[in-house]
């Protein structure tokens, strides 16, 4: 940034006759076309892919729109009837408790995993991938379908507890009581994109910190507390915000899991499929539009409240 | 506040991450009115064609695409199978993107949802042949006076039993033509506890029909034109006669019923409990009979819903359309579509490939030509749809638009019951409400 508005510094200086100022206006709109040509792709993706259907989201909020009419403007109706909407209740609840249960213990275990790795083991690459791998595969039909088999009554987990002795015959994912936890499980299962970012942050702090701590006998915690967490507390940030912003999202696992019904009894009726349940179930595309909307401004909040907060914990050492 | 270009850099890519949620619920409006799935190409006309359905349908609809083609050279049919659960999901998307298949098989739970939105061809205006329909089995299928779904197969709610595990439990089949619901409780019960499997009776209270039918010896309909055909006190009586199954012993514990789940919801019946060995009785469409049997490897045999009255001619029985062939209103060929619908109604070469497998023929000509070259168990069930006939009472009509999901609702509303996080007359009154609700729309 810096840097082109030297540039445009320096024309200004030179730039004196009036002649010279169209001379330069006329390069200068050079220039912007063969600008304009290069940013086109991405433009024509924004426009179409994200703006667009934006917009026409917004609009279809304020309408009833069944797939098959045309929309009909009903102004704040669809706003309205959220307030009067038990399973939008529901679906609230479920979505927050993954949030605020699942988002947390997924960073410590991605956190733990990452300093493990950063002890600079034998054959890291090797590891890094082996726990990467989860969550390239977390949020995918294939590994959901797995999820539900081992967590049935006679799936892998009671199988392997019968093993031991443990006569285990509950269906973790049939009752109430446990399915949204089994679904909580595969979202921390799913650590790896965060703990290869803390990988990263870790690698960054400078090892004589800690030789330094060592020398004044801090132990390993106190290192961990004043040195690694302050230090990390920018990453930990990042990966605060952004993991939040994707669990409000999740939809894969909860509608493979219960077969789309967010089932048993709505315990896994997570937001986005309740959404999609309202849109391209019930045909209410207005209502579901709608929703989103505040799916936005619900996340719009929570980002809003991280960044309060984060001046009181994230330090930028620079 | 300043904010640095880290922090604005987080917030970027919040925002990115974000705004696809919304992209989830865009749909462009009135979309382009353009291919009702493939065009013209070539000389030829091609026609997209979906249906759902089982290994076995899936084999015979390929076969019969074949023999259509063969007897209609100018026309290719594109065919796409699914299965019941994604089915609609994925036809509401492809109707309103202006992709609808253009020749769907349909359900009378959807029926009056497309042809009351004119997203469905008036087939009667095209050509459509039913004058061999036996009586009853054509008007299901008429929204607002018109023709837009032929019926494909007769069938009727039963519950098909397991002789095996009856064996196994030292008992003989029960006779459906006395028994009430509350003896089917016992014979569930006692059958499970007897052959040792988990369930005596699977499906019964997840699926609308056996409700429907229910609710139909009790003189009230699951709907009305407009409306719900019942009231929260026949809901809770529905309920509490789940309960006292429940409690007899007959279906399982929550968790059991929670994980089987609703017929249609999820797993394909060559999964269902009575094909796994896991069910003495299972609720299911009579037409189904031939996959369970494909999908178990033993010969099940059907059985009449029960009465309240302990006769079978009091119970109120119906000729339900197992499924129906539509056509998309936008289809570019409406000719060419409903030339598959007659081929597919009223010849000889269709019904010796489909057999009864979508349920026995209306056509009462095909009905007679085919029976001899059934297979037993779809003979047996030929046998079935026309000893009923004296039990029949009238056609119930097609559920209103936002109807189709009742089975569903009533399934999560039992779940609550079952895990005793309502009360029967508490779920009850919100099943109402949340049906009633989704009618208004």
């Amino acid at each position: 940034m810096s840097a082109i508005s030297e540039l445009s510094t320096v024309h200004r200086v030179k730039a004196k006759t009036p002649e010279e100022k169209r001379l330069r206006a006329k390069e200068a709109a050079r220039d912007n076309k063969a600008g304009y040509l290069f940013l086109l792709p991405w433009l024509i993706g924004l426009v179409l892919i994200v703006a667009g259907p934006l917009i026409a989201s917004l609009y279809l909020s304020f309408t009833n729109y069944n797939l098959l009419q045309a929309p009909q403007w009903i102004g704040l109706e669809n706003y309205a009837r959220m307030l009067d909407d038990p399973r939008l209740l529901q679906s609230l609840k479920v979505t927050f408790i993954y949030v605020i249960v699942g988002v947390p213990l997924q960073l410590i275990v991605a956190l733990a995993i990452a300093m493990l790795l950063n002890e600079g083991m034998k054959g890291l690459a090797f590891y890094r991938s082996v726990f990467y791998l989860p969550s390239m595969l977390g949020a995918s039909v294939a590994i959901a379908l797995i999820w539900r088999q081992m967590f049935e009554s006679d799936g892998l987990v009671n199988q392997v507890l019968r093993l031991f002795g443990i006569p285990a015959t509950t269906s973790w994912i049939a009752d109430p009581k446990y399915a949204l936890s089994t679904i909580i499980l595969l979202h921390i299962w799913t650590f790896g994109s965060p703990m290869v970012i803390f990988l990263a942050g870790l690698r960054q702090i400078p090892g004589m910190y800690y030789e330094a701590a060592s020398v004044d006998g801090a132990s390993h915690w106190a290192q961990f507390r004043k040195i690694t967490l302050p230090l990390l507390s920018p990453i930990i940030f990042f990966n605060l915000v952004l993991q939040i912003i994707n669990a409000f999202q999740a939809f894969t696992q909860a509608f493979v899991v219960s077969n789309g019904t967010g089932g048993p009894s709505d315990s896994t009726l997570f937001y986005t499929l309740y959404l999609y349940q309202r849109g391209f179930g019930q045909f209410q595309m207005g209502y579901a539009a709608a929703m989103a909307w505040l799916l936005v401004v619900i996340i719009a909040a929570f980002t809003a409240i991280n960044f309060f907060f984060s001046k009181y914990w994230v330090f930028y050492g620079d | 506040m300043a904010i640095n270009r880290r922090q604005f850099l987080i917030g970027a890519g919040g925002l990115a991450a974000a705004a696809s949620t919304i992209g989830l619920s865009a749909c462009a409006p009135g979309a382009p009115s353009g291919s009702g799935g493939g065009g013209a190409s070539g000389g030829g006309t091609n026609l997209a064609l979906a249906w759902w359905g089982n290994p076995t349908r899936n084999k015979n609809t390929e076969a019969e695409i074949q023999a259509f083609q063969q007897a209609n050279p100018n026309i290719t049919l594109a065919g796409q199978p699914g299965d019941f659960a994604g089915y609609w999901d994925k036809l509401a998307t492809q109707t309103a993107g202006g992709q609808a298949p253009d020749i769907i098989q349909m359900d009378m739970a959807y029926i009056a949802e497309y042809g009351n939105r004119g997203a469905l061809l008036d087939l009667e205006k095209d050509g459509a042949d039913t004058s061999k329909f036996i009586e009853g089995t054509v008007d299901s299928g008429r929204i607002n006076g018109q023709l837009v779904g032929v019926n494909a197969g007769i069938n009727s709610a039963v519950i098909v039993a397991n002789p095996k595990i009856f064996e196994k439990a030292k008992m003989d089949l029960p006779d459906d033509k006395t028994w009430t619901w509350d003896q089917l409780s016992d014979v569930a019960a006692e059958v499970a506890s007897k052959a040792g499997v988990p369930f005596g009776l699977v499906y019964l209270f997840g699926g609308d029909p056996m409700f429907g039918a229910y609710l139909r010896q009790n003189g009230k309909e699951l709907f009305t034109e407009k409306d719900v055909g019942f009231e929260p006190a026949d809901a809770q009586a529905w309920f509490d006669l789940m309960m006292k199954f429940q409690k007899a012993g007959g279906i399982g514990t929550p968790q059991q019923i929670s994980e089987e789940g609703s017929p249609g919801g999820g797993k394909g019946i060559d999964q269902s409990a009575i094909v796994l060995g896991k069910a003495a009785l299972q609720y299911q469409n009579s037409n189904q009979l031939e996959a369970l049997n494909a999908a178990s490897g033993e010969s099940l045999k059907l059985l009449r819903a029960p009465s309240l009255a302990g006769k079978a001619t009091e119970r109120k029985a119906w000729y339900k359309a197992s499924m129906l062939w539509s056509a998309s209103a936008k289809t570019k060929n409406p000719e060419a579509a409903v030339a598959w619908i007659n081929w597919f109604a009223n010849t000889k070469e269709a019904v010796d490939i489909d057999k009864a497998e979508r349920g026995i023929p209306p056509n009462a000509e095909l009905q007679e030509y085919i029976r001899p070259k059934l297979s037993p168990a779809q003979q047996e069930v030929a046998k079935f749809i026309v000893d009923i006939k004296p039990e029949l009472a009238s056609t119930p009509i097609a559920p209103p638009p936002g109807g189709g999901k009742l089975a569903e609702i009533m399934f999560r509303y039992e779940s609550d019951v079952l895990f005793g996080k309502a009360s029967t007359a508490e779920a009850a009154q919100k099943f109402v409400d949340e049906v009633k609700s989704n009618l208004q729309v």
